[in-house]
């Protein structure tokens, strides 16, 4: 569904990305693990466009989309949830979805007041994140834990294809931390699921494969149970999280 | 229900105390000083209020929104001296089709900056047509301006006549402040909001936000051109000045004083700002200075502007 070729990208002389190939195949869920500072958010920052790489491919549903830009990625089917929500702030959380459902029907509609059943859908998702009832509040008066099933909620009207998850569960207490990965978990199995996250209990739930970045390199790849007998992975992310 | 008959019968009750505004006030207002004032308010308002299509709902901050007022200004005039036809569809839609025109070339390459360069940009865009409209002096007069503009005629009306002109300049206000009405409350003016509050969740939604401002910035031009237009037409003169900086900020002040991003702050300002600049400038010698004091005072203690005052103040009464 998603892959990359060779993909590198270099800040001022940093390689933030130095060569990375995967392959993510429709319906997987995948994990992207390593310590900070492996490229795992300019990974991301690429798939969506945000980034150019300097070097490398990106292949979306078998299409070349390298240097797309970002909102023609979204309109192919990619979607992200930002690791800092990237909200609109001062909108009732109901308005935040529903802007992210009109996209698919383009902003040059005037005259007329947004259909109510883009309200419907939005209130539908906000029911489905666990924000029912919420959906007069402002973005900005919800909780952090809110906020982060808001930011899902927004993602997940777009109807993506592919859903990038940049740290889902971060900041959470272990309540909440539970019940989005039990939400996200229970996302449709033909959703193409990328995530990037530190909980290793989170990953372990969710990944169905792990993809393990060091230095901009993939280290290792394989199921849970090998990354975790991985000695080399242990020695520079798992090693250090776990003692 | 009272209060949802209430609102649209005030709307429709004041709409129609405006239009016929010369007829009513007659009796008491033989010089038709009150009616000239109020011609150029509304002429101010509708400049206002597309400035803050971009200001308030895009949170574009032109300050170089006199370029698009002017060349409608001057289309009008021209395309009455040289076509040598007054009708008024002519007329207003040169107007709208060169400031729109106008918008979309300076857009094209404005509209890729954001905030104080978006600002700077549009400023600097707007001298430059300054500079072209001092310049031309065979086509806009140059420095001695465009004197005799022809007021326009339409199916019979000949708005050559000061109440009807009125009419014309009333009614295009009230046309053009439905049309902002419409667009704001509209799944376009939902996603100019959302391009003010998170670009970048736009793009990642699917927005193509460099076309869509690109959009704000032509229709909040073109709208400025039939207010241009209609000055024209009022006062029959067209200068410099009207794309000049001096104009911009007038309505980037009247933005600011009554209400960015609210539907009546923009009107509201600019019904202020004129009050003072032309009715207080007859009796005091410092109007400029109290208009800067006014906005000074704006700026520091009420950023929400004169809307937002009336709505704390609603809020504490009900409360």
């Amino acid at each position: 569904m998603i892959e990359t070729r060779e993909l590198r990208r270099e800040f001022g002389g940093i390689r933030a990305l130095a060569g990375v190939t995967l392959t993510v195949a429709e319906g997987e869920r995948r994990a992207i693990i390593g310590p900070n500072g492996a490229g795992k958010t300019t990974l991301f920052n690429v798939l969506t466009g945000e980034i150019e790489p300097t070097g490398g491919q990106v292949r979306l549903a078998g299409e070349d989309v390298t240097g797309r830009r970002p909102h023609e990625l979204a309109r192919r089917g990619v979607a992200r949830m930002y690791q800092r929500n990237e909200l609109f702030d001062p909108l009732p959380a109901r308005d935040n979805v529903a802007i992210a459902v009109a996209a698919a029907a383009g902003p040059y509609r005037p005259f007329r007041a947004p259909p109510p059943s883009e309200l419907v859908a939005a209130d539908d998702l906000l029911e489905r994140v666990g924000l029912g009832g919420r959906g007069a509040v402002p973005a900005r008066a919800l909780s952090h834990g809110e906020r982060r099933q808001l930011e899902l909620a927004v993602a997940l009207a777009q109807r993506p294809r592919v859903l990038l998850l940049d740290e889902p569960t971060a900041g959470m207490s272990p309540a909440e931390t539970a019940r989005i990965t039990e939400l996200i978990a229970s996302l449709d199995r033909s959703l193409t699921l990328v995530i990037v996250e530190h909980d290793m209990d989170v990953v372990f739930r969710l990944a169905e494969r792990i993809t393990v970045l060091h230095e901009g390199r993939v280290i290792a790849e394989g199921t849970p149970p090998e990354v975790r007998g991985d000695t080399l992975v242990n020695e520079v992310y798992l090693g250090k999280v776990v003692a | 229900m009272k209060t949802r008959l209430a609102i649209p019968l005030a709307a429709v009750l004041a709409a129609a105390l405006l239009v016929t505004f010369p007829l009513w006030s007659s009796p008491w207002e033989t010089s038709r000083y009150a009616t000239t004032i109020l011609q150029s308010m509304l002429v101010v308002a509708i400049l206002a209020l597309s400035l803050d299509l971009l200001v308030g709902s895009a949170g574009m901050p032109s300050l170089g929104h006199a370029a698009y007022f002017g060349a409608g200004a001057y289309a009008a005039a021209i395309a009455g001296q040289r076509l040598g036809n007054d009708d008024l569809v002519l007329g207003l839609g040169a107007a709208i089709l060169v400031s729109a025109l106008l918008a979309l070339a300076i857009g094209a390459v404005a509209v890729r900056a954001s905030g104080i360069f978006f600002l700077m940009l549009t400023l600097a865009f707007a001298q430059m047509v300054f500079a072209i409209a001092f310049q031309a002096a065979d086509i806009t007069g140059g420095s001695n301006g465009f004197s005799g503009v022809r007021r326009p005629t339409f199916a019979g009306l000949d708005f050559n006549d000061a109440t009807a002109l009125f009419h014309l300049v009333a009614l295009v206000f009230l046309l053009v402040l439905l049309l902002i009405w419409r667009i704001r409350s509209s799944a376009y003016g939902r996603a100019l909001v959302g391009l003010r509050e998170n670009e970048r969740r736009m793009r990642a939604l699917g927005y193509d936000t460099t076309r869509l401002r690109l959009s704000a910035f032509v229709v909040a031009g073109a709208i400025a051109g039939i207010g241009g237009a209609l000055q024209a037409y009022s006062i029959r003169f067209v200068s410099p000045n009207d794309v000049g900086v001096a104009r911009s900020v007038e309505a980037f002040v009247s933005v600011l004083i009554g209400g960015v991003g609210t539907l009546l702050g923009p009107v509201i300002g600019a019904v202020v700002v004129v009050f003072i600049e032309r009715v207080m400038d007859s009796y005091i010698a410092f109007a400029d200075t109290v208009l800067g004091l006014v906005f000074i005072v704006f700026v520091l203690t009420a950023r929400q502007g004169i809307v937002g005052l009336v709505r704390v103040a609603y809020a504490r009464v009900r409360a």
